[in-house]
């Protein structure tokens, strides 16, 4: 035993001068295997313990006696001053200077006590494996390096107290000049990184306590929550200046380079540890704090940004809100407040175009059709055209803004969803509270395919049909559309005003789009179209055959139109007040005989059907000849002239009249009517067409004013030229128009009606299949159903519940309110 | 051998001296097993600037046989079904205490 204890003592003193040669580093010369076996047999002899305690012993006197005077040296009175009480007087480049000279001293304190360190427990190793691992305790290196911790750090300053009646540690002072550094780098200095990061470094290997747990380190329990505060004041500070003084574009750019600096400065200055934090900072101080002001601003705020197409401003603005507020919210509402006044402004627009215009459509109904195209003689364009113009001009502006939004999207929002529902959610809204977007949108696909066979190539024509889709995927009421469409596809048609196959290929895009109820109609048309081309051309066959000449040869082109699938106005089945008087009109007898013949050759393939005749919708070519004017010996009227002129059927009606009539008769526009039996509005139209525009008149008026009136009286014009053989007499209807207020409110009532029996329909299918169900969920139900072609009113709704109940087809559940049964 | 060279930090081989001062030149690779040498090797003691390590306390023949050792683990580290090493009895106990010295005791 006391052999074992004489030999702690000498073998101690080794160790000890070693550990000072460690520490001035003279190491050079010392045999770490001496070293290594001094400790070695003092733990062996069970002194491991006593050796632990000493070596953390001489540990500290070395701190307290040549590592700490060091230190309290550089901790001027005027660095407590700058760094703790902020005292002013000093330059920035000598608050800079201090801070830094400070630094350097405690860096290089530290890395000479890491480097000794790490030596002193390499010589120690078997201390650690034999001793300190069985005793639990923190092996030797960690015991000994966080006596920097104890010795350093916290050592109070000695003057504080007295001068400024509170204790201070060199830690506070350590922590005010790092951030005091960092600050002066983001307000534009150039400071030494490196040397925050060895600073920062070391308390990332410094712990709160010697057991070393992760995430007590002294920088994420001391420094950062620090670093983090003064970030924040320094942000806050800045945001209010930039609100104050700044505009939204710079702060935009700002928050941009801060973001990127502070993760920069995680690199090279601080942590990577306080990458995230330090970003949330800057996201609520800076980004955050006065995002609806700056937003708001007047000149640059978001509104400008949209407006002007700033691209850049717009994804830097996406950017920082998707970092801090994924659902969008500053950036949807005023991105959708915005594209709903954008949108009102193009109804508001629109409106003052039509009333510049002089003639006015709103009126235009059909009493006043003649005088309308009359008095736009003048003008370049008829009212019609004018509308039609202004419904294009609708169209486009509507297409223009969406390809602006739609861009921004692209470019600005990186394709966010929430943003594109909220974009396609706004721009739905205000396309269908302008209440005539179904006409209008109808209405540009009608001019496009119109002049599209023509004008167009086919590319061109199928951007224009894959805009007209867009537009109708926003429409709600589908069902208005339809009926418009319907319309003026009819007329497209019937007037072969088009390309078939553009035509086709437009309703299968629809029918892709919106389902199959929703074309079946239209496809209905074309097969009609189809089957009355192969019928015309087998009844000529047919007569061809019969060998039956007939002197006055006509030759017919019959389209037979299901009665269901084609509009209402076409197929002469208006609702309007005269629809009671209106009966077939009085053919010529030619015409009459023609009509038989082609009934009979219908009839023998298809008993049972009924043909009407719908005189308002066919045309006619007629052959005429002028004779000769008496005492004309030169120009065009001296010899007999053909033309053929292209009319209506009832303009061809019309004029068969004049054949029979002597030289310099006339007829009254009544005695036309009674003979005729043509509904007078019809034709009013037909006999300006003739008697009126001067390419084709072959009708002279008397008074010869520029509107048909009843009290007129109609001659032959025997002295009518034309440079051209083929003659067409303009329709007054032939321009799909938007419709006039009266004619918008036909349409609309037929509309209502139509959809009564569509919610009636949905009703009765829902309850046949519940047999009883609740009243809201009922309402529920028919408005999901029917959501594809219209927006129910809930009120409406109720009135056909109503209805059906009145009407026994479902009754009311007794002791229930509000839930019905079906009655089979 | 080279041991001695200008270069001894970087030299593929180390010398180790037993109590009787005869010399072993190792590869410095194969000795690195030892946790005592390596940290000899690599702090900033004489060892590490010589690569000359002189263990005073452990004898000619017990030296041999840890040299032996190191070249039959830097051999066969990366096999399995290595044969057994061949330890003289009488050798035991020494070559025991002077593998705790060495650190050899834990398994690597």
């Amino acid at each position: 035993m006391h052999k074992e204890a004489s030999e702690f003592e000498p073998c101690w003193d080794i160790l000890r001068s070693a550990m000072t040669d460690i520490h001035k580093k003279n190491a050079g010369s010392l045999s770490f295997e001496q070293l290594y076996r001094a400790s070695y047999k003092i733990v062996l002899r069970k002194k491991g313990g006593d050796l632990y305690e000493r070596v953390k012993v001489f540990e500290e006197e070395w701190f307290r006696d040549h590592i700490m005077p060091r230190i309290s040296e550089l901790i001027t009175n005027n660095l407590i001053n700058v760094a703790l009480i902020q005292a002013p007087g000093t330059s920035l480049h000598e608050r800079r200077q201090m801070g830094e000279k400070f630094l350097r001293g405690v860096r290089d304190a530290w890395k000479d006590h890491n480097m000794s360190m790490n030596m002193i427990a390499d010589i120690l190793m078997y201390l650690d494996r034999a001793y300190t691992v069985e005793t639990k305790q923190p092996s030797i290196f960690a015991a000994t390096i966080s006596l920097f911790r104890n010795h350093i750090l916290r050592n109070t300053l000695s003057s504080s107290q007295e001068q400024f009646n509170h204790d201070f540690i060199v830690f506070d002072i350590l922590n005010a000049v790092v951030l005091d550094l960092i600050n002066m780098e983001r307000d534009g200095d150039i400071i030494d990184r490196n040397l925050l990061k060895q600073i920062t470094s070391m308390l990332e290997d410094l712990y709160e306590t010697d057991d070393e747990i992760g995430d007590q380190r002294l920088y994420l329990r001391v420094f950062e929550p620090r670093y983090l505060q003064a970030s924040r004041a320094f942000y806050r500070q800045e945001c209010e200046k930039l609100v104050r003084e700044s505009d939204a574009g710079s702060w935009l750019r700002h928050c941009r380079r801060r973001l990127n600096e502070e993760k920069d400065r995680c690199g090279t200055t601080v942590s990577l540890l306080t990458s995230e934090k330090i970003a949330k900072v800057v996201e609520s101080e800076l980004v955050m704090a006065k995002l609806a002001e700056f937003l708001a601003m007047e000149g640059s705020g978001l509104k400008v940004m949209i407006d002007n197409d700033r691209v850049e401003d717009l994804s830097i603005l996406y950017e920082l809100i998707a970092r801090v507020d994924p659902s969008m919210t500053p950036l949807k509402g005023t991105l959708q407040s915005r594209i709903m006044e954008l949108g009102l402004e193009i109804e508001k627009n629109l409106k003052n175009t039509d009333f510049s215009a002089p003639s006015n459509g709103g009126g235009a109904d059909g009493e006043e059709a003649a005088e309308t195209a009359e008095k736009s003689k003048a003008q370049p364009l008829t009212a019609a055209a004018q509308q039609t113009a202004a419904a294009i001009k609708w169209v486009d502006d509507v297409l223009f803004l969406k390809d602006k939004f739609d861009n921004l999207w692209t470019n600005c929002f990186r394709e966010d969803l929430i943003l594109q529902s909220a974009i396609t959610k706004s721009f739905s809204d205000f396309i269908n509270m302008f209440n005539r977007s179904s006409e209008y949108v109808s209405l540009f696909i009608d001019d496009n395919l119109k002049r599209g066979a023509k004008a167009k190539t086919d590319a061109e024509v199928d951007v224009v049909l894959d805009k007209a889709i867009v537009l109708l995927r926003y429409l709600t009421d589908r069902d208005m559309f339809e009926r418009y469409y319907q319309k003026h596809l009819a007329k497209r048609l019937l007037r072969n005003g088009s390309d078939i196959d553009t035509e086709k290929d437009m309703v299968s895009r629809m029918k892709s789009e919106m389902g199959n109820a929703f074309t079946s109609k239209f496809e209905g048309m074309f097969k009609d179209m189809e089957l009355s081309r192969d019928l015309s051309e087998n009844y000529r066959d047919h007569i061809r055959q019969l060998g039956d000449v007939d002197t006055q040869k006509i030759d017919l082109g019959v389209h037979v139109l299901t009665l269901t699938t084609w509009p209402p106005e076409v197929m002469g089945r208006s609702t309007t007040q005269e629809d009671a008087s209106k009966g077939q009109c009085n053919y010529p007898p030619n015409i009459k005989r023609l009509q038989d013949s082609f009934f009979k050759f219908y009839l023998k393939d298809r008993s049972g059907r009924v043909l009407t005749w719908v005189g308002s919708a066919g045309t006619a070519d007629i052959r005429c000849t002028f004779p000769k004017v008496p005492g004309k010996e030169t120009g065009p009227l001296s010899k007999e002239r053909r033309y053929e002129l292209n009319v209506s059927t009832y303009g061809m009606i019309i004029l068969q009249l004049f054949n029979d009539l002597a030289e310099g008769e006339s007829l009254s526009f009544e005695e036309i009517q009674a003979k005729t039996n043509i509904p007078p509005q019809d034709l009013q139209r037909n006999l300006a067409s003739l008697s009126i525009a001067p390419k084709a008149r072959v009708l002279l008026k008397e008074p010869a004013s520029k509107s048909v009136k009843p009290s007129d009286r109609f001659s032959f014009n025997s002295g009518f030229v034309s440079k051209s053989i083929k003659i067409k007499a303009p329709t007054i209807t032939s321009i799909s128009k938007v419709e006039g207020d009266e004619e918008r409110r036909e349409t609309e009532k037929k509309n209502d009606q139509t959809r009564s029996h569509t919610i009636d329909a949905a009703i009765v299918r829902i309850m046949k299949a519940r047999k009883q169900f609740g009243h809201t969920q009922l309402t529920t139900e028919v408005i999901t159903q029917l959501a594809n072609r219209f927006k129910p009113e809930i009120s409406l709704i109720k009135k056909r519940i109503e209805d059906l109940l009145g009407r026994d087809y479902l009754e009311r559940v007794e002791g229930e309110p509000n839930v019905y049964r079906y009655l089979a | 051998m080279a041991a001695h060279s200008s270069d001894t930090c970087n030299s593929k081989y180390v010398t180790l001296v037993s109590t009787e001062g005869f010399e072993y030149v190792v590869l410095r690779e194969a000795t690195l097993i030892s946790p005592t040498i390596k940290s000899m090797l690599r702090g900033q003691f004489s060892e590490a600037k010589t690569g000359r390590c002189v263990f005073p306390e452990i004898s000619g023949l017990v030296m041999e046989k840890i040299v032996e050792y190191f070249h039959y683990w830097y051999r066969n580290q990366d096999k399995t079904m290595v044969p057994d090493m061949e330890i003289p009895v009488d050798l035991c106990l020494e070559l025991l205490v002077a593998a705790d010295f060495l650190g050899l005791d834990k398994q690597t």
